[in-house]
């Protein structure tokens, strides 16, 4: 796959607080590629960066070949965290604007912003305002207006928040849809599982700094190990004889095993003492959500685990 | 600035379509309208009041002058009497006058000219300023009682002259050579009160500026744009835009007004506007426009709700009235110290400069120049710190920003 964007080394300060340092990743042609973080940690930071709102103090970005401030920003399509529109003004007469401000041609946009809007149930709305909409509707027109003018990179900050399972499903669809097509996605969201459904790869921040770069299954295998949840009536204390075992939670009968990492899980198996009761047993990475709250949460499953259990 | 254009073209677009906007665009006129011709259609029907009521004037003339009165009378054009002449006398037309109603018997006799006392019989009706109005025809019946003095007619024009009292001011040596000035004062006037209407009515809409950064800011749009355009296309965008609207204000009030005034007054007015000396004040218009508009946008992008924005927004929309402040004692001396002060503030000068152009006959072309430098500096810094506000304010969500929050961001 192309490379269409390539963020590099890039850095920003407010005042004497360094926001990002050294954030590096790109993002292919046909990919969708996630950026996550929990709160503050600068992700809208660095995408507004990226789509030159904020001038990052060092790094660059280059999008095809044009380096920061000669990039074509009319390739690139934008849905901000804060988002909104314009109340009193007709839907049809926004789109037409934010296709007119990315230089595409009135007739096609418009053919466009009626086939969105059919597309998205909101056809005969083209003559009614924001106000007057619900605000599911309202994102339906926010989500149109940052692709209809075909952008090759589409960036999309926290597309799924607010949207009732209906209307996510619908996102995920065209999202997918965009990037079979060719279009290079960028987003970040905090909905771990749509995450894991939906990205190619995924670029984790906290406090500003990169955490995790790579392919799901790639972050999996590095961060995560495996998990074993046993139903059967356990002891913390029978569980915690087994082998490779760095954390257990219980919950009535429900006992979750964290294991070491890099584990053959096979000869794991095959250790497993007699007197553990299995009801039913799966074993499962550990989630990107679960990744996710170990991070931001500055906590390390494996070395709680270990420091008790070992 | 292709890119400013287009933001120009949307705020233009949607205000276009904004039923207020259109309202006051069209309601303005309508009321200057009603205000001015109202009160003339009760005029009007004042005049016929007065013509249907014409006062009925019947004159006994043993002295000769009706026809001299006649011509007296239609000369004045507030007197409106229906003169009648008769031979019968005081006896026989009073019994009349007791049955007549507004009429009015005045008898000149040759004996009540030796007294000097003509008697004025009134009927019921006949108004009470009848006496007043009857004062016109006092010279000729003067006159008259001079000739029967036997005063030859030289001496009786002479008499009949007034004294009149004439002012000279006092010039100066220098100036006492110069020409009485004889121009026209509504040849300054009128393009000055032009080019008032025209930076009265953008600054107007230069105000809308501030709502319209504000309202972005709070309905979150501005980061969309700012994904397309840069901050300063968009901030230049919105201050072309609402020139525009300004303009387009200018205009159609023009449209209704100009007519009026030709139709009222018959003044030549396209003859006084369209003076080489309407550009200088049209500049003067625009720069005061571009001052205001700079503030605006700026400080527009620092309120999100202007309910609670603090004094110091507020205070803002003060500043195109301060040139008010000026105006006593501008028109008691345009070229006093106050007046050159207030053309020397770049908040006060498009106002000041405007007001004084409007009346002065000789233009002080040097404070002209002075002011109209400060003012171009201070357009120019008030776009760059504006632009700074503007970027940083724009973004910043949930909250008004503080002064000193716009300090730090001007100099930063």
């Amino acid at each position: 796959m192309d490379t269409m964007l390539t963020v590099d080394q890039l850095g920003k300060s407010f005042k004497e607080k360094k926001i990002i340092e050294n954030i590096s990743f790109d993002v292919r042609r046909g990919e969708i590629m996630a950026v996550l973080g929990p709160n503050g940690a600068g992700k809208s930071t660095t995408i507004r960066s990226i789509m030159g709102i904020m001038y990052p103090d060092e790094g660059s970005i280059t999008f095809h070949s044009h380096k920061s401030g000669k990039i074509p920003r009319h390739k690139i399509g934008y849905l901000p965290e804060e988002r909104g529109l314009y109340k009193n003004v007709t839907i049809l007469d926004i789109l037409l604007y934010f296709a007119e401000l990315k230089e595409y041609p009135a007739a096609k946009a418009k053919e466009r912003a009626r086939f969105y809007l059919k597309k998205f149930g909101l056809e005969g709305k083209e003559k009614a305002s924001i106000e007057e909409l619900s605000k599911g509707m309202g994102q339906k027109v926010q989500f149109i207006a940052s692709i209809i003018h075909e952008p090759e990179l589409l960036i999309l900050d926290e597309p799924f928040s607010g949207l009732d399972p209906v209307s996510l499903e619908l996102f995920k669809k065209e999202i997918q849809e965009l990037a079979k097509n060719g279009t290079a996605i960028l987003l970040s969201s905090h909905q771990m599982n749509v995450v894991e459904e939906l990205c190619d790869r995924l670029f984790m921040i906290h406090r500003g700094q990169k955490v995790l770069y790579g392919t799901i299954d790639e972050v999996k295998k590095q961060y995560a190990s495996f998990k074993c949840v046993i139903y059967g009536e356990n002891s913390k204390r029978v569980l915690g004889q087994i082998s490779d075992v760095q954390r257990i939670e219980q919950e009535g009968d429900r006992s979750v095993l964290y294991l070491s990492q890099n584990l053959s899980l096979p000869a794991w198996l095959k250790k497993l003492p007699e007197t553990v009761d299995i009801q039913e047993l799966v074993i499962d990475r550990v989630s990107l959500h679960e990744i996710f709250i170990d991070i931001a949460t500055d906590k390390s499953t494996m070395q709680e685990a270990g420091e008790r259990y070992a | 600035m292709r890119n400013s254009f287009k933001v120009a073209k949307w705020e233009v677009k949607r205000n276009i379509k904004n039923k207020s906007f259109l309202i006051s665009l069209i309601l303005t006129p309508v009321l200057f309208l009603v205000f001015f011709t109202v009160p003339t259609l009760f005029g009007d029907d004042e005049k016929k009041s007065t013509a249907t009521n014409k006062v009925t004037v019947i004159i006994q003339d043993e002295l000769g002058v009706y026809n001299e009165i006649d011509s007296i009378i239609k000369q004045q054009n507030a007197i409106h009497w229906a003169l009648k002449q008769t031979d019968r006398t005081e006896k026989e037309m009073v019994p009349e006058l007791e049955t007549a109603k507004n009429t009015v018997f005045v008898s000149l006799t040759e004996e009540a000219l030796a007294a000097g006392k003509i008697n004025v019989w009134m009927s019921e009706g006949a108004n009470a300023n009848f006496l007043q109005q009857a004062a016109v025809i006092e010279p000729p019946l003067r006159a008259l009682q001079l000739e029967r003095a036997g005063l030859n007619s030289e001496q009786i024009e002479m008499i009949s002259q007034r004294i009149g009292f004439k002012s000279i001011p006092v010039k100066k040596q220098a100036e006492k050579t110069e020409p009485e000035p004889t121009e026209d004062p509504m040849k300054k006037l009128v393009p000055g009160a032009f080019a008032g209407v025209v930076l009265f009515s953008i600054v107007m809409t230069g105000m809308m500026i501030f709502q319209s950064a504000s309202q972005e800011k709070k309905e979150k749009v501005a980061e969309i744009i700012l994904s397309s355009v840069t901050p300063a296309d968009l901030m230049q965008g919105k201050i072309i835009g609402y020139f525009v609207l300004g303009l387009t204000q200018v205009f159609v009030w023009m449209a209704f007004v100009i007519p009026l005034i030709i139709w009222r007054f018959d003044v030549p007015i396209f003859n006084y506007l369209l003076v080489p000396e309407l550009a200088l004040l049209l500049f003067i218009a625009l720069s005061g426009y571009l001052l205001f508009a700079s503030l605006f946008v700026g400080i527009g992008a620092t309120v999100e709700d202007i309910s609670t924005s603090s004094n110091f927004q507020g205070m803002l929309f003060m500043l195109p009235f301060m040139p008010f402040i000026f105006i006593g004692p501008i028109l008691s001396n345009p070229e006093g110290l106050a007046a050159q002060i207030g053309s020397y503030i770049p908040f006060t000068a498009p106002g000041v400069l405007l007001i004084r152009l409007s009346i002065m006959e000789r233009w002080p072309w040097i404070e002209i120049l002075i002011a109209l430098v400060i003012l171009t500096a201070s357009i120019w810094l008030f776009m760059k710190l504006a632009g700074k506000v503007f970027q940083t304010g724009i973004l910043m969500y949930g909250k008004n920003a503080t002064p000193k929050e716009i300090w730090k961001w001007m100099w930063s």
